[in-house]
């Protein structure tokens, strides 16, 4: 391996310096700023405009519901305020790669662990296309925090999560409004097993029981990105990545919260003391992980899988330009996740070393990354990267970007056919491993599983209820949900969820750089109102953006946010109050009641 | 589902239609019609043919206009919005079960009669000027219509009022009108409202035409007016949107009057087709 990768934890104290730098200024940022209507004009008597961007309700009813409760009130106290409406794919191209918004509405993936808000917070990928760190927020104890948790394990590692997200409580870069809950339907009397997985995952898909004579499970979804693109590496045309899980395999796949072994038969992770040559040598410790691959897997073109794709796919994601461009392109997928791995090395055509510099937790979170076909990216490299004057835009450039990549992975399905915005086919992949007797992992039970484009989530019901489709692959919007028919013939799923609807803020751009600002808009948003009115109670109000056993006592919702309280009682705004906040963060107003934008 | 909603479709009009015949058209005008019918098809031909290939370009342009209307178009949905404001909700005050279940069937049903009913009224005149000028005038909608989507990217309320409207909005209540409606376009072209345009276009030449057509006028009035109507109460378009629509719909029906008759085809494809298309020589 001649892979060369500035490592994520090149000591704690370099990289925070050069974070102080930058804290609270302006990030210098490429691309044209000319939608974001946020006034700079300091000092001026111009009012303090900014722009909430955010998706129809085609796409999420509760975003643009949020979104306008919101703009209400920063109307009434003396903000304009302008709705940026774009389409899904639209709203992640202007907040994770053109980085021109002032502030959306939103929902976040997120992950089964918190190690992602390590891609959302972190000053490394400040400047960087994608999913991480997209609000372009820098502070040197995040970073300290975020790398610490990413390194420990246990009880020390739920320390610095704790910091990390009081620090978030307060400093506001986004401000997490609620978990939905994930509601899905089914029809019972064709599959039997629909709860033994999470319909987010792969495992939702695999090991479900058919009865006699059922070849073919149809879903419904809601959001047609995945007939048109099925890039893995897309930042914009990707969610959850559900259908990429079943097309590609990783090394290991999550099930419950827990990565067990599954392109990789097993692995064993130690801890090392750090060699005098690395520079983690203030913190003592890296990993090395020794994992061991199936044998006689393939990837869908009859390609073996080896240890040299698993390698590759690690090298690749932290510069998918192959040294071939003059700076480095990481991928704006899975960035967060490859970052932790630090050097990949392939023994035999089954085994591969790896030595990464964090602990058990973000190692096997590494794992979960798709293992891309090595032979089929080198060729895309060598038809994209051409010319002298070659660059690799982060994120957008054609590899990462483009629609026209074959879909070639090893996972238990692969793609047959797709008809933009109507459908998605995918083939039950015959020589996958979870199909041998002895593997116990459950496996494709169908021939074929077909995505159907529904255009909602109320069509999507009676769909189902008519027997036109097998189960809702998309979650069911809250305000469908008494329309699900208490029939023996459907199945109602619930599992938890991992996404969270927030406002995020693209810190790079005063006024959004001033924290106190941040919070005072925060402070407007009322969050148990909004899970009472635009969820009818099928969401939870939280504080933080992980799952309960993460959250402190101290940032429990306890009726309201415990940090930034909602500035009124029982859904009324108490004006003075929340025009108070904005005079406290330096903000004054006119005659007329107008928030000036000057400081 | 879509085949469902297309069969209902076809029924209720296919029933409407001879009904609205034998009451606005008349035996006489079916008779001569019965032996005209030959020499009126080769005198519309051509603005047959127009129609239709607009209507074909259309089709076609609905897969590729999008994605190009992303590259050029403005998005304008936060300027409708802020001008009009919850303007369209002024017809929530009359929404009641009766009215919500009026103003969808006139959406559907109504718009598809609208549109169909005046093309077979108009071809059983023995001139057939009005029938051009009626398919020209749709043919211009379309792709007046068409350009106007390009450049323009907007949400409609729904899209941006969702919750507000909910109670009379179209797909809310009869989602299976989706199958049908997202066939025919997509969510962000709102400006300008065809439903708006094509109704007034209808209505306008139903007033042209009322010695004609005396029973037919005001039905189409207030069918059409019922359809503009239904756009903002069921939370599809902004008043904006229908506001463009009838101005297109002016728009089409003055052009109209100016091109229909004004190349015969004949001398088109004959002598002045070199003059007119110099390029077609130097092309090569």
């Amino acid at each position: 391996m001649n892979w060369n990768p500035s490592p994520p934890d090149d000591g704690v104290s370099r990289r925070s310096f050069l974070a102080a730098g930058v804290t609270g200024a302006t990030l210098a940022t490429s691309g044209c700023i000319d939608r974001v209507q946020s006034v700079v004009d300091q000092g001026g008597d111009e009012q303090f405009s900014l722009s909430i961007t955010t998706v129809p309700a085609d796409a999420d009813r509760q975003n643009i519901r949020i979104a306008r409760r919101l703009e209400a009130r920063l109307e009434k106290v003396g903000i304009d305020v302008s709705l940026d409406m774009r389409s899904q794919s639209e709203l992640l191209e202007a907040v994770l790669l053109e980085h021109d918004f002032d502030c959306y509405v939103g929902r976040h993936p997120a992950d089964y662990d918190p190690d992602f808000l390590y891609e959302a917070l972190h000053s490394t990928y400040a400047n960087e296309a994608g999913w991480q760190n997209p609000f372009g927020f820098t502070s040197m104890s995040f970073d300290t925090h975020l790398e610490h948790q990413r390194r420990t394990d246990g009880d020390e590692r739920k320390r610095h999560v704790e910091d990390v997200l009081s620090g978030l409580a307060q400093a506001k870069p986004f401000d997490p409004i609620c978990i939905p809950e994930e509601h899905r339907v089914a029809r019972a009397n064709r599959f039997d097993g629909w709860d033994e997985g999470h319909f987010a995952t792969r495992h939702g898909y695999l090991g479900l029981e058919p009865a006699a004579g059922v070849d073919r499970l149809h879903a419904l979804v809601t959001d047609g990105r995945i007939t048109r693109n099925l890039n893995p590496l897309s930042a914009t045309f990707r969610n959850r990545g559900t259908t990429i899980d079943l097309l590609y395999d990783s090394l290991g796949t999550e099930h419950e919260g827990d990565v067990q072994p599954w392109l990789a038969e097993s692995w064993d992770i130690a801890e090392t003391t750090a060699e005098s040559d690395s520079e983690t040598a203030d913190e003592g410790t890296t990993r090395t992980a020794t994992v061991r691959l199936r044998e006689g897997c393939h990837f869908h073109d009859g390609e073996p899988v080896t240890a040299a794709d698993v390698a590759f796919t690690y090298t690749f994601l932290n510069d998918t330009s192959w040294g071939r461009a003059p700076v480095r392109s990481p991928a704006p997928r899975y960035r967060g996740r490859a970052d932790v791995i630090e050097t990949v090395s392939v023994d035999g055509d089954y085994e591969v070393m790896i030595t990464a510099s964090g602990g058990r937790e973000a190692v096997k979170r590494a794992f979960t990354v798709p293992v891309l076909p090595k032979h089929v990216w080198l060729e895309l490299i060598d038809q994209y990267a051409t010319g002298d004057d070659f660059t690799a835009p982060q994120g957008r450039w054609a590899v990462v970007s483009g629609n026209n990549i074959p879909p070639i992975g090893s996972g238990p399905f692969q793609f047959d056919s797709r008809s933009e915005d109507e459908s998605l086919v995918l083939k039950r992949f015959e020589n996958h491993f979870t199909l041998r007797d002895a593997v116990d992992l459950p496996e494709p039970t169908v021939d074929e599983v077909q995505f159907s484009v529904d255009p909602s989530s109320n069509s999507s019901i009676t769909r189902i209820e008519d027997g036109g489709a097998d189960v809702t692959a998309t979650m069911l919007s809250p305000h469908s949900l008494p329309l699900v028919p208490d029939s023996s013939d459907l199945e109602e799923l619930r599992s938890p969820s991992r996404t969270f609807y927030h406002l995020g803020f693209n810190v790079r751009n005063a006024p959004f750089s001033n924290p106190h600002v941040r919070r005072a808009i925060t402070q407007l948003i009322d969050k148990e109102g909004i899970v009472t009115d635009v969820f009818y109670g099928n969401a939870t109000p939280v504080a933080t953006p992980v799952s309960d056993e993460w959250v402190p006592e101290r940032l429990q919702w306890s009726g309201d946010d415990p940090v930034t309280p909602f500035a009124g009682t029982d859904g009324d705004l108490n004006v003075e109050a929340a025009k108070m906040a904005f005079e406290r963060a330096g903000f004054r107003y006119d005659d007329n009641g107008r928030l000036l934008g000057g400081y | 589902m879509l085949a469902e909603v297309l069969i209902q479709v076809v029924v209720v009009v296919g029933i409407l239609l001879p009904i609205a015949i034998a009451l606005f058209v008349g035996r006489e005008r079916l008779i001569r019609t019965r032996s005209e019918w030959r020499t009126r098809l080769k005198t519309a031909a051509p603005t047959i043919a127009v129609l239709l290939i607009v209507l074909l370009i259309n089709r076609f342009a609905r897969q590729r206009a999008p994605r190009l209307s992303r590259e050029i178009g403005f998005h304008l949905t936060a300027s409708f919005y802020n001008i009009e404001g919850e303007f369209i909700l002024l017809f929530q005050s009359i929404a009641t079960p009766e009215t919500t279940a009026y103003f969808s069937s006139i959406y559907v049903y109504g718009y598809v009669f609208l549109v169909v009913f005046p093309v077979l009224a108009y071809f059983t005149l023995p001139d057939t000027r009005m029938f051009r000028r009626l398919l020209t005038a749709y043919a211009l909608n379309y792709v007046i219509g068409l350009v106007l989507y390009i450049f323009v990217i907007a949400y409609g309320p729904r899209n941006v009022m969702p919750h507000e409207v909910a109670e009379t909005m179209l797909f809310e209540n009869n989602p299976q009108y989706q199958y049908l409606t997202r066939e025919v376009n997509s969510n962000s072209n709102v400006f300008p409202s065809l439903h708006t345009s094509i109704s007034a276009t209808v209505a306008t030449f139903a007033a042209i035409t009322r010695s004609t057509f005396p029973k037919w006028f005001p039905v189409a009035v207030v069918l059409a007016a019922s359809v503009a109507i239904s756009t903002m109460f069921l939370g599809i378009h902004w008043g904006i949107d229908v506001v463009a629509g009838m101005l297109l719909a002016a728009l089409c029906v003055v052009l109209s009057d100016r091109l229909v008759g004004r190349w015969s085809v004949t001398e088109l494809l004959g002598e002045r087709f070199e003059d007119r298309l110099p390029w077609l020589d130097r092309s090569e």
